[in-house]
C-alpha cells in the first residue's frame, strides 16, 4: 500500500482548497480560512463524510448482492428491474419509504418510539469509524479499536428494547424481549471466540491482529474461535436461524411492527450495517484483512487500492455465506436458542480461548489449516 | 410477563386466510385459544340454492382457491345423485385425474406455507414453483389456474387436449425427483425436526372425538380414506395406498402429506395410462335439456321434462386435499337446487385447535397451524 491515508487525503484536500481560497480572498478572512484549527476540523469532517457514504453506499450494495444471491437460491433471478440488473432497485425502495408517512399509534411514548430507531442506525454507523477497511484507511490508531467496535455494536438490544416497549404493541413488546435476551445470551460467546484472537495476536487493535495474520490466516489455528464466532454473529445479526425477534410467522414484524417510512428503513439500514459490520470483523479476525497470503504474486497486491479490493471481496464472500445459511435453514425457537447459546456455545468458546492459549504457549506450528509463510 | 390475550388475525402472517387465533399466553406459553372463523363467509350455500345446478360450479371454485377442483367434483357427486345421472366412464377418470392433480397442487401449496412458516425461504419457491407445472397443466384442459368450472353434471367440459397426456408424466417425473429434494431440505435439517417433532400432538381418540379427517387424522395412525372406505368416482379400479403415519405430530403430517403426493403420482400415472387406451364421451347423453344448457331458450318440451323430472336427494362424500368433505343436495324438482349443505374438514380441524395448541409456545403456532393445511374459504363458504 502507499503511504496515503484516508485522512491525510482528506485534510491535504481541504488544506489546498482553503489556501487557495484564502490567497484568492486575502485580508483578515484570508488569514482565518487559513488557521490550521479549521482546516484539521474541515479535514475531519470530510474524512467522517467520506466514510458515512461509503459505509451506506457498501450497505446498499450488500442489500442488492443479498437478494441477487438470494433469488438465485431460490431459482429466480432477484431484483432485475429499475436500474442494470436491478442494482437501482434498493434506491428506489429507499425513496418509497421516505415519502411514506410515518405513523406512530396513539399510545406509544413518543420520545422512546423516535430515539429507538435512530440511536440503533446511529450507533451502527458509528462503527465504522474505527474499523480499518485497509492500512490507510481509519484516523488513527486506538490501541483498543476492536474493544470499541464491539462495544458500539453491543448497545443495540437497548434501543431495540427502548422502541419495543414504547411501541406499546404486545407483538412489539415480545419481539423486543426475544431480541434482548438473545443478544445478551450471544454477546458472551462472540466476546469470548474475541479473546482467543487477542490471545493469539496480543492486541486489540483491528490493525495490528490483521498485520499479526501476515504468515497465516486465524481461521485456521483458531477454527473453533471461528465457528463461535460466525454462528454468534449470526444470532447478534438476527439473521435466518436466529431472526426470532421478527419471526414474521408469529410476531409479525417482532419489535419494528408499529414502524413504517422512515423509521422502518431505519431499522433495515441499521440491520444491513451490521450484517457488514459481522462480516468485516469476521474478515479482520479470521482472514487477514486486506493482506493476502505472502505466496501470492505482488502484482496482485501492489497496485493502488488493492488492499480495499481485497477486503471488499473478502467481506461480500463471507456475507455470501450468511446469505447462503439464509437461503437454506428454518428458524430455531427461542428455548432452543438460548439453550444452544448458553450450554454449547459459552463451553466451546472457552475450549477455543483454551486452545488459543495452548497454540502461544507452544509458538503455534501451523497446524492443519494454516496457510504457510513462504515468502517470510 | 402476566397473562395476556393476543389476537393472531385476522390479519397476521399465520393465519394463511381470514381468520383469528384468539391466544391466551403466560409469557411464550399457550394456556388457551380460541379459534374464530366467519370473516370471509359469502353464503354459497344458499346463493346455491337460487342458481342452475350448473351454475352452482363456479361457486364451488371459490370455495377452495387451492382445491378447487375436489370442491367441484363433491358438489358434482351430490347433484348427479340427487338428478340421477350417471356419468360415462370416461368422464370418471378424467375426475380422478382432476382430484388428484389438484391434491398435488394443493399439498404443494400446503407446503410451500408450511416451510414458510418456519423461516425456510428456498423451499418455499420450490414449493410455488413446482405447483406453477400443475396450474399449468390445469389451465391447458381447463382454461383456468384455479377456478376451472370444469366438471358438469354428467360428466366434464370437454376432453383432454392433444398431448396432455405425455406433458403430464413429465411433470411427474420432474415431480417425482423433487420430493426426495423437499425430503433432504425438510427432513434431513435438524433444526426442522427439532421444530417439528412431538409438537402439536393429536392422537388418534381426540382427533375423531373432534371430528379431524384427512392428512391429520392418517397422521395418528388411524387408516382412513374416502378414496378407499367408500369409494367414488373411478377410485376403485385404481391401485393405491393410504399413507399412515403413527407420530400425531406436525413431522407426522408432513410425512403423511408427502406420501400422499407420491401417492398421487402413482394414481395419476395409473389414469393417465386408461385415458390414452379408452377414448370415449366425457358427457352422459340423454341428460335433461335444461341442464345441458342453462341459458338456452327453453321449450314446452323443456318445461314439460323440468315438471316430470324425478325428485331426489343426493349426499357425497369425497377425500378432498384437506380432508372429508361432505354435499347434501336436495333436487325438489325446477332447475336449481332446493338445498346446499356441505361440511367442510378444515372447519373441523380448526375447531379442535385447543386441543392441540394448548401447551406449547407461541413460537409453534406457525408450524403447528401450517401442517394443519388451512384454507378460509371452505371453513365460511
Amino acid at each position: 500500500m502507499s503511504s496515503a491515508t484516508l485522512y491525510s487525503v482528506s485534510f491535504a484536500l481541504v488544506h489546498d482548497v482553503l489556501f487557495a481560497l484564502g490567497r484568492a480572498v486575502g485580508g483578515p478572512v484570508g488569514a482565518a480560512l487559513r488557521n490550521s484549527g479549521l482546516i484539521t476540523g474541515l479535514a475531519l469532517l470530510v474524512f467522517a463524510g467520506i466514510l458515512l457514504i461509503a459505509s451506506l453506499l457498501n450497505t446498499i450494495v450488500l442489500i442488492w448482492y443479498e437478494r441477487k444471491l438470494l433469488g438465485r437460491f431460490m431459482d429466480r433471478r432477484g431484483a432485475m428491474h429499475v436500474g442494470y440488473a436491478g442494482l437501482l432497485q434498493n434506491f428506489a425502495d429507499g425513496l418509497k419509504l421516505f415519502r411514506k408517512n410515518t405513523v406512530r399509534p396513539r399510545e406509544a411514548d413518543g420520545l422512546g418510539f423516535y430515539f429507538g430507531p435512530t440511536a440503533y442506525v446511529v450507533t451502527s454507523i458509528v462503527i465504522f469509524g474505527v474499523l480499518p477497511i485497509s492500512s490507510g484507511w481509519n484516523a488513527g490508531a486506538l490501541p483498543l479499536t476492536l474493544l470499541l467496535a464491539l462495544t458500539i455494536f453491543s448497545f443495540a438490544p437497548l434501543f431495540i428494547f427502548v422502541s419495543a416497549w414504547s411501541s406499546n404493541n404486545k407483538y412489539s413488546l415480545m419481539g423486543g424481549l426475544r431480541s434482548a435476551a438473545q443478544m445478551i445470551a450471544y454477546e458472551v460467546p462472540l466476546l469470548l471466540a474475541v479473546v482467543a484472537v487477542v490471545v493469539v495476536a496480543g492486541s486489540f487493535d483491528l490493525t495490528t491482529i490483521v498485520y499479526e495474520q501476515q504468515n497465516y490466516w486465524f481461521w485456521g489455528p483458531l477454527v473453533v474461535a471461528l465457528i463461535v464466532f460466525v454462528a454468534a454473529m449470526l444470532a447478534e445479526m438476527e439473521r435466518i436461524p436466529f431472526d426470532l425477534p421478527e419471526a414474521e410467522a408469529e410476531l409479525v414484524e417482532g419489535w419494528n411492527t408499529e414502524y413504517g417510512g422512515m423509521l422502518f428503513a431505519f431499522f433495515m439500514l441499521a440491520d444491513y450495517l451490521r450484517a457488514l459490520v459481522g462480516s468485516i470483523l469476521v474478515v479482520l479476525l479470521f482472514l487477514g484483512g486486506w493482506t493476502l497470503p505472502t505466496w501470492v504474486p505482488s502484482a496482485a497486491t501492489s497496485f493502488p487500492l488493492a488492499g480495499i479490493l481485497w477486503f471488499m471481496v473478502k467481506t461480500y464472500i463471507v456475507f455470501g455465506l450468511f446469505v447462503w445459511v439464509r437461503a437454506s435453514l428454518p428458524r430455531v425457537r427461542t428455548d432452543q436458542l438460548l439453550r444452544v447459546g448458553w450450554n454449547r456455545m459459552i463451553p466451546l468458546a472457552l475450549l477455543s480461548v483454551f486452545l488459543a492459549a495452548a497454540l502461544v504457549t507452544v509458538r503455534c506450528v501451523p497446524v492443519f489449516g494454516c496457510v504457510p509463510s513462504l515468502g517470510g | 410477563m402476566s397473562e395476556m390475550w393476543i389476537n393472531m388475525g385476522p390479519q397476521h402472517p399465520m393465519t394463511h386466510g381470514l381468520w383469528n387465533l384468539r391466544v391466551r399466553l403466560d409469557g411464550e406459553l399457550i394456556l388457551d385459544v380460541d379459534p374464530e372463523m366467519g370473516y370471509l363467509h359469502r353464503g354459497i350455500e344458499k346463493i346455491s340454492e337460487d342458481r342452475h345446478y350448473n351454475e352452482v360450479i363456479t361457486l364451488m371454485d371459490r370455495c377452495c382457491y387451492v382445491a378447487g377442483m375436489a370442491w367441484e367434483h363433491l358438489y358434482i357427486l351430490g347433484a348427479e345423485r340427487a338428478l340421477h345421472v350417471t356419468p360415462p366412464e370416461r368422464a370418471e377418470y378424467l375426475r380422478v385425474l382432476c382430484d388428484e392433480f389438484q391434491r398435488l397442487g394443493s399439498h404443494l401449496m400446503w407446503y410451500a406455507a408450511f416451510v414458510q412458516d418456519l423461516g425456510l425461504m428456498s423451499p418455499f419457491l420450490y414449493g410455488m414453483r413446482d405447483r406453477d407445472l400443475v396450474l399449468d397443466l390445469f389451465q391447458s384442459y381447463t382454461g383456468a389456474r384455479m377456478t376451472y368450472e370444469y366438471m358438469r353434471v354428467g360428466g366434464v367440459r370437454n376432453d383432454l387436449p392433444p398431448g396432455f397426456t405425455q406433458q403430464a408424466r413429465k411433470v411427474l417425473d420432474w415431480l417425482t425427483d423433487r420430493f426426495r429434494e423437499y425430503d433432504q431440505l425438510c427432513l434431513g435439517s435438524t433444526i426442522f425436526r427439532k421444530r417439528c417433532d412431538g409438537l402439536g400432538v393429536l392422537k388418534g381418540p381426540d382427533a375423531v372425538r373432534n371430528g379431524v379427517t384427512g392428512p391429520m387424522l392418517r397422521a395418528a395412525g388411524v387408516k382412513r380414506d374416502l378414496r378407499k372406505d367408500r369409494p367414488y368416482a373411478a377410485y376403485d379400479r385404481l391401485e393405491f395406498d393410504v399413507a399412515l403415519a403413527d407420530g400425531a405430530d406436525v413431522t407426522a403430517r408432513y410425512l403423511v402429506r408427502m406420501e400422499e403426493m407420491r401417492q398421487s403420482v402413482r394414481l395419476l400415472r395409473q389414469v393417465l395410462d386408461w385415458l390414452d387406451g379408452h377414448p370415449g364421451p366425457v358427457v352422459a347423453d340423454r341428460l335433461p335439456r335444461w341442464l345441458g344448457a342453462p341459458y338456452a331458450p327453453v321449450g314446452a318440451e323443456g318445461y314439460l321434462l323440468k315438471r316430470q323430472y324425478p325428485k331426489g336427494v343426493g349426499f357425497a362424500a369425497v377425500e378432498e386435499p384437506h380432508g372429508e368433505a361432505l354435499a347434501y343436495v336436495v333436487n325438489e324438482g325446477g332447475e336449481h337446487p332446493y338445498r346446499v349443505k356441505f361440511r367442510s374438514p378444515v372447519f373441523a380441524n380448526l375447531s379442535a385447535a385447543r386441543t392441540y395448541l394448548v401447551g406449547y409456545h407461541v413460537a409453534d403456532i406457525p408450524p403447528i397451524m401450517g401442517s394443519v393445511d388451512v384454507c378460509v374459504g371452505e371453513v365460511d363458504r
